[in-house]
């Protein structure tokens, strides 16, 4: 087992990983940028070393300053968290080079993944089902007109380094397409580096449902059941719950040996998150790979009963697959949602700023992922996600009736943040029936349907 | 200061120092404005100018020169070299003060400021993190 790990992340993931790691009785070495000094995951990993400025290109992005301070920290074992380096082959290559272990699959794995037209090859090689669409990269806008026309309006265009709900461009109609065309590769080139995009069908008010797939380094692969991530504003997800309402036993089996499948022909290895989307008469189509460990995370974990970044931290050091890992089975219901420095009423505008009080809700069957405290200031340079709040219950309407009761209790001033939005998704009847699709959020917000407002709670300041 | 007789006062606080000194001409302290330390930018940062030596009374600014990277600080460019600047050596924007060691690469760390090195602040040989200041200038 490792002694010391370093974690090349900040806010909540990595007090995650410090959670985990404290509990292994492994060390930890936390790297933050300047904007991050009173972060509390700096003030609980037992070393720090600051590595830049505040801006990411300029501290967690820093390879050379993580390798750095990883050799000087002695370190045998970085985790890289979700976003930042998680899912670069090229920083995996670095730390093999400097005989440090990346807590995650190999450079190559991570690479055949992560191109994601080359990952949609990759299913349909193993005969996983995929969103009908082009072969490969379309080059040319009359080709990607004739390819459209076959596969039918309408059509989503997507760059191929993409991810993560990014540089995506849907066309509805011909006209439509080449200036969707033109303008998703000049995106991809300015997000990514890479212009190369690809088409897909685009499957009209999808539900996105996810496999959480764990390997060993002994060739052992399991999935751990689905998370249904559907709720999403922008491409960007808000709410995941596990299990998925509209799941069965039989497309479980279906869904969980096809992500098993794909996982073991590219050689992975630790954990991984296989994206599908479903359509309304219950096809699955793979979407794409996510090679690291994910936001949502949490949920999988409270209905398997298992950690799975615990899980991660053994497999990296070489061990099987732990028995209760591989033999998990679904218990409870369990549902996670973003809490972000946002403003839902003014168009979900990030508010950073201080966090004048923070009260989080407790008791049974509530779980807060969180690395914010009273008088906490969240830095405007990252991302907005300030906590996680995960309730567990015995149905999925318990979980949702418990997410409601503590949201109320959630008492965060100084900034705004989504809590209002949550509170009032739990009150929604299509939320609560279960019946939504991709789309739901936006349909709400652009018709008004969600209530704002909060009932405030006089906690002394 | 009259009342103590003292001709001489100094006093060095947060990266900025004070001399006062009785003379002729003696009548307000002249504080020159203090060096903002721990600045993320490479080198020292600017201070106040000081002020011409023929007034009586005078205030040096200090300045730090600051890590620009991870690594391992070394005072000297081997074991047995003698080290690029001490306490009391004038330097250049381009003067080499010491070398930071990330990932076996030496790297020369220029002073780029110019003065006369006050302090050193970091320890030969031990490691240093971004923005950590290594030397104080006046």
């Amino acid at each position: 087992m490792f002694q010391k790990v370093l974690i090349a992340n900040r806010g909540e993931i990595a007090l995650r990983v410090i959670r985990a790691c404290n509990e292994l009785g492994i060390r930890t070495l936390a790297v933050y940028s300047e904007a991050d000094v009173d972060s509390l995951h700096v003030q609980l990993a037992d070393e720090a070393i600051c590595i830049g400025a505040a801006p990411s290109l300029e501290s967690y992005l820093k390879i050379d300053r993580i390798m750095s301070a990883a050799e000087i920290g002695d370190v045998d074992a970085i985790h890289p968290g979700y976003g930042f380096l998680a899912e670069n082959p090229h920083f995996v290559e670095v730390c093999e080079s400097c005989n440090i272990k990346f807590i995650g699959p190999s450079a190559r794995a991570m690479q055949s993944m992560g191109d994601k037209n080359a990952a949609r090859a990759a299913a349909r090689k193993v005969g996983v089902p995929v969103t009908p669409g082009s072969d490969g990269i379309v080059e040319t806008e009359d080709e990607a007109i004739k390819i459209a026309k076959k596969l039918g309006y309408p059509v989503m265009i997507k760059a191929s380094a993409g991810g993560g709900g990014r540089g995506m461009r849907a066309a509805h109609n011909e006209p439509s397409l080449k200036s969707a065309f033109h303008s998703a590769r000049h995106e991809a080139q300015k997000a990514f580096g890479n212009d190369q995009v690809y088409l897909e069908k685009l499957i009209v008010n999808p539900r996105h449902i996810e496999f959480q797939v764990m390997a060993d380094s002994h060739g052992h692969i399991v999935h751990l059941g689905e998370r249904d991530c559907s709720i999403q504003r922008r491409n960007q997800k808000v709410i995941e719950e596990c299990p998925s309402a509209v799941m069965t036993p039989s497309l479980r089996k279906k869904m969980g040996n096809a992500a098993v499948k794909l996982a073991k022909s590219v050689g992975y290895e630790n954990a991984g998150t296989i994206e599908f989307l479903v359509d309304q008469d219950r096809h699955f189509y793979f979407m794409e790979m996510n090679t690291r460990i994910q936001v949502e995370h949490t949920v999988t974990e409270e209905v398997y009963g298992c950690d799975l970044v615990k899980e991660q931290i053994r497999i990296a050091a070489g061990q099987p697959l732990s028995p209760h890992v591989a033999r998990a089975q679904p218990r409870l219901h369990a549902i996670e949602c973003r809490i972000n420095a946002e403003d839902a009423a003014n168009n979900f505008q990030a508010t950073p700023g201080r966090i004048d009080f923070y009260y989080a809700p407790g008791g049974r069957g509530v779980r807060i992922d969180s690395h914010v405290y009273t008088g906490y200031t969240v830095p405007p340079y990252y991302d907005s996600l300030i906590a996680k709040i995960i309730t567990i219950g015995s149905t999925r309407i318990n979980a949702i009736d418990r997410m409601r009761r503590a949201l109320d209790e959630y008492y965060i001033t100084g900034i705004k943040t989504t809590v209002p939005f949550h509170a009032a998704m739990m009150r929604n009847g299509d939320f609560r029936d279960g019946n939504y699709d991709t789309g739901l959020i936006d349909r709400l917000m652009s018709a008004g349907k969600l209530n704002l407002s909060t009932r405030p709670l006089r906690l002394h300041e | 200061m009259k009342k103590h007789d003292l001709s001489v006062f100094e006093i060095e606080k947060e990266g900025f120092r004070l001399k006062l000194q009785r003379g002729a001409s003696a009548s307000q302290p002249t504080v020159a404005a203090p060096a903002a330390s721990g600045s993320p930018a490479k080198g020292a940062v600017a201070g106040a100018e000081p002020p011409p030596a023929a007034k009586a009374i005078e205030s040096v600014p200090m300045k730090e020169i600051v890590s620009p990277m991870v690594g391992t600080f070394y005072r000297a460019a081997s074991p047995d070299a003698p080290a690029f600047v001490e306490v009391g050596k004038p330097v250049t924007e381009d003067t080499v003060v010491c070398i930071i060691e990330a990932m076996k690469v030496m790297n020369e760390i220029k002073a780029e400021t110019s003065g006369v090195i006050a302090e050193v602040l970091a320890d030969n040989g031990k490691p240093v993190q971004f923005g950590q200041a290594l030397f104080r200038v006046r």
